[in-house]
């Protein structure tokens, strides 16, 4: 018994070097487990939240100390907002000044909350009415990942290929442009990313033989400033002198045609669907592309570039500077569009600027941004269809007995289409150098069918039986050592782990799972120190904020769908739902307690009649 | 000889002529129809949002009783045919009325 404490005791030291808290800032002391660091500009005051990932380097990481390890227990709720929209919610709300930002998935209402009033009333609602028949060609439900905020504007993707631009004071459309035909099977899901005068979008629909693109369009009036195609020839691709990929086979001319089957680059997919981050210093924006089209890999020999992979890019004209594709010849639907979370790392005894990459296909990437070369590639949770990354070529040795075949059944391939995780980002500290996200364990049986390409219809071929994998846990939130490439705790769940992640100055991580927890984790330890049950499932981020009051709140949006209806039939798997909800400590806010009585609350009358009669 | 006469009466359906909900399916006893309007489905990309199993994902179950657009024979094609305002496309002039009819054939097989 004295032993196990003793380890017990041992292993708490090991994950909590210091406790004692800082007295001026309120936070908590630490040493870092990686010297892992990142650059946070654009450096907003430390309440706001004005973009998806708060930060350019896509951290999520909050300054804020309010909320704390001590008080996180006493979180409840401050006020909740639902929207009435039954499609998954995946976007973090944005908070500029006094104003909460939010959009529906599908028809892709926007509102503006007013946080400065109790119960932060609607200040102005945005209804665009897209086409409805982009419904029919959106592969992964009806969603929207996120919106952005730039120039005195909300601005966001519809999902009928359209970016609107509203007014963030008014609620009136400033612009609307079309940037693609619903007919021919793509749609935008993406979030807008914004940076000074330019706002960067991408397309989707890897599962409706599309021809993916990326562009950049301007804040002002929407016209676009430069658009660069994922396939086909070199100068649709903006691949021009400048691009200096690490590999030498990613070097040459139009891969992006030579590498597929004459003209199947056409329908090749490849649509820049994720997240986008931004160097201030180099002056690059980097995202990745989606799975080849069709699924089926026999029916496109060859690398298929530059689908599954990354693009750096020069951010004022697009030019590609190198790309590094993932998963060659993609044979099973792991996309490489999943956030790129920009750190400066310690590297053999110097610091390297590096872009962390969590792939669908299981392997965690920490990859020198400044030329392509892939520094760690390890897997962060269970997979088969690779042996490891070879580093001297950045190929994956690839395990023979998870090929696909057509009309066969191939079973147990590790992870299935949507991977060891998918889109849902994840969140770093640069106090505890570490990274955090929600993770999936599942494999599959695949069997593969031979498809045509019908514009506008499905361009697949996989069926696909999904299950859980080693442990019969179907998730997992996960801390990663960048450096190292090794997990540091985790935490099992029931079900994926789809929401994204917040990380805080207070070294708490807040994260949701798809059966509707809500939970604040120690960021050292991994230990649970909060769950509330929410009304449906998470698969959106949640965000914290300093309101109006001064006071630091928590908001995560409920409403399971998106690609985590790959789970609709496995017990416990929640109905939809579209509530925002907002947490304090003991849910306090502005016009808590009496005030919000007197001036919210009907005052009960006398009776004018006695009780007594009043029986007869 | 009596198949003959079937086939060229279905053949001269025009494409997209309107079905009425009541319409009966023309392939209504014979074993081979659903069969064939299996493969179309796999080969039209119908199970690219249906799924091969029917389940759904993209699209609708087609297995349940639950329909958006009506779930008799004749409502079926004329949802096949026509597609619907929010997304599903058009599949006349991309498929005979019999074809289309097989797959109704199949989704009816799935509801015994």
């Amino acid at each position: 018994m004295r032993k196990i404490l003793l380890v017990a005791g041992l292993m708490c030291a090991a994950a909590l070097p210091v406790l004692a808290a800082d007295a001026k800032s309120g936070a908590p002391t630490g040493k870092s487990f990686t010297g892992a660091t990142a650059n946070l500009a654009p450096g907003d005051a430390p309440g706001q939240w004005t973009r998806q990932a708060r930060d350019y380097s896509n951290t999520r990481y909050s300054p804020l100390t309010q909320i704390s390890r001590k008080n996180v227990g006493r979180l409840r709720l401050a006020w909740s907002f639902s929207d009435g929209q039954m499609y998954g919610h995946e976007g973090a709300p944005l908070v500029v000044g006094d104003t909460m930002y939010l959009v529906t998935p599908f028809p892709n209402i926007a509102y503006a909350l007013d946080l400065s009033k109790t119960g932060a009333p609607i200040k102005w609602v945005f209804q665009p009415n897209p086409d409805p028949r982009a419904i029919g060609e959106a592969c992964c439900d009806k969603v929207l990942r996120g919106w952005a905020y730039a120039d005195g504007k909300l601005i966001y993707n519809l999902l009928d290929n359209h970016t609107v631009a509203v007014d963030a004071a008014t609620g009136k459309e400033v612009w609307r442009v079309k940037l693609d035909d619903v007919t021919n099977g793509t749609t935008m899901t993406q979030a807008a990313f914004t940076v000074g005068d330019k706002v960067y979008v991408g397309s989707s629909g890897g599962e409706l033989g599309t021809n993916g693109w990326f562009q950049a369009l301007d804040v002002k009036d929407g016209h676009t400033v430069w658009k660069a195609f994922t396939n086909g020839p070199d100068s649709g691709a903006l691949i021009g002198p400048d691009f200096q990929p690490f590999y030498p086979w990613m070097k040459g001319k139009d891969l992006g045609v030579s590498t597929w089957p004459t003209d199947a680059w056409k329908q090749g997919a490849s649509a820049p669907w994720g997240w986008v981050s931004y160097d201030p210093d180099l002056n690059e924006i980097y995202y990745g592309t989606s799975n080849p089209g069709p699924r089926v890999p026999s029916q496109r020999p060859g690398l298929n570039l530059w689908s599954s992979a990354m693009f750096a890019r020069d951010a004022s004209t697009g030019a590609a500077k190198w790309a590094y594709q993932f998963t060659p010849h993609d044979e099973w639907d792991y996309d490489g569009v999943n956030e790129n979370v920009l750190l400066e790392i310690p590297w053999k005894g110097a610091r390297r600027k590096v872009a962390v990459h969590f792939d669908r296909n299981g392997f965690g990437y920490t990859i020198d941004r400044t030329n392509g070369e892939v520094l760690v590639a390890e897997p962060f949770g269970y997979q088969n269809w690779a042996k490891k990354i070879d580093l001297t070529t950045g190929m994956p040795i690839v395990n023979n007995a998870v090929h696909p075949i057509v009309e066969k059944k191939v079973e147990n391939i590790c992870p299935p289409d949507i991977g060891v995780k998918n889109w849902n980002p994840s969140a770093f500290s640069p106090r505890t150098g570490l990274l955090y996200a929600g993770v999936f364990n599942s494999c599959m049986d695949l069997t593969n069918h031979i498809v045509q390409y019908i514009p506008g219809a499905t361009y697949d071929g996989m069926e696909m039986v999904r299950k859980a994998g080693p442990g019969g846990n179907w998730g997992e939130f996960i801390a990663w050592d960048p450096v190292k490439g090794k997990r540091v705790w985790s935490v099992k769940e029931n079900m994926y782990v789809w929401s994204g992640a917040v990380a805080t100055g207070s070294d708490l991580v807040f994260y949701g799972t798809m059966d509707g927890w809500f939970r604040a984790v120690d960021a050292r330890s991994g230990k649970v120190l909060w769950s509330q049950k929410l009304g449906s499932g998470i698969i959106a981020a949640p965000m914290t904020f300093l309101g109006p009051d001064k006071r630091q709140y928590v908001a995560v949006y409920t409403g399971v769908g998106g690609g985590a209806g790959v789970l609709r039939r496995e017990k416990g798997y929640p109905p939809g739902g579209n509530t925002l909800y907002v947490f304090s400590v003991d849910g306090m806010g502005i016009g808590s307690g009496t005030t919000q009585l007197v001036s919210h609350a009907q005052v009960a009358a006398p009776l004018s009649v006695p009780p007594a009669a009043a029986h007869n | 000889m009596k198949g003959l006469a079937l086939t060229l009466m279905l053949a001269a359906t025009p494409a997209g002529a309107q079905v009425a909900a009541d319409t009966p399916n023309p392939f209504d006893g014979k074993a081979d129809a659903a069969e064939a309007g299996h493969a179309l489905f796999g080969k039209m990309n119908c199970a690219g949002c249906h799924a091969y199993d029917l389940t759904g994902g993209m699209g609708p179950d087609l297995t349940d009783n639950s329909w958006q657009y009506g779930g008799k024979p004749g409502e079926i094609f004329h949802t096949i045919a026509e597609g619907t305002p929010r997304g599903m496309p058009a599949w006349k002039g991309k498929m005979t009325p019999d074809e289309i009819w097989q797959i109704v054939s199949y989704i009816q097989s799935k509801h015994q």
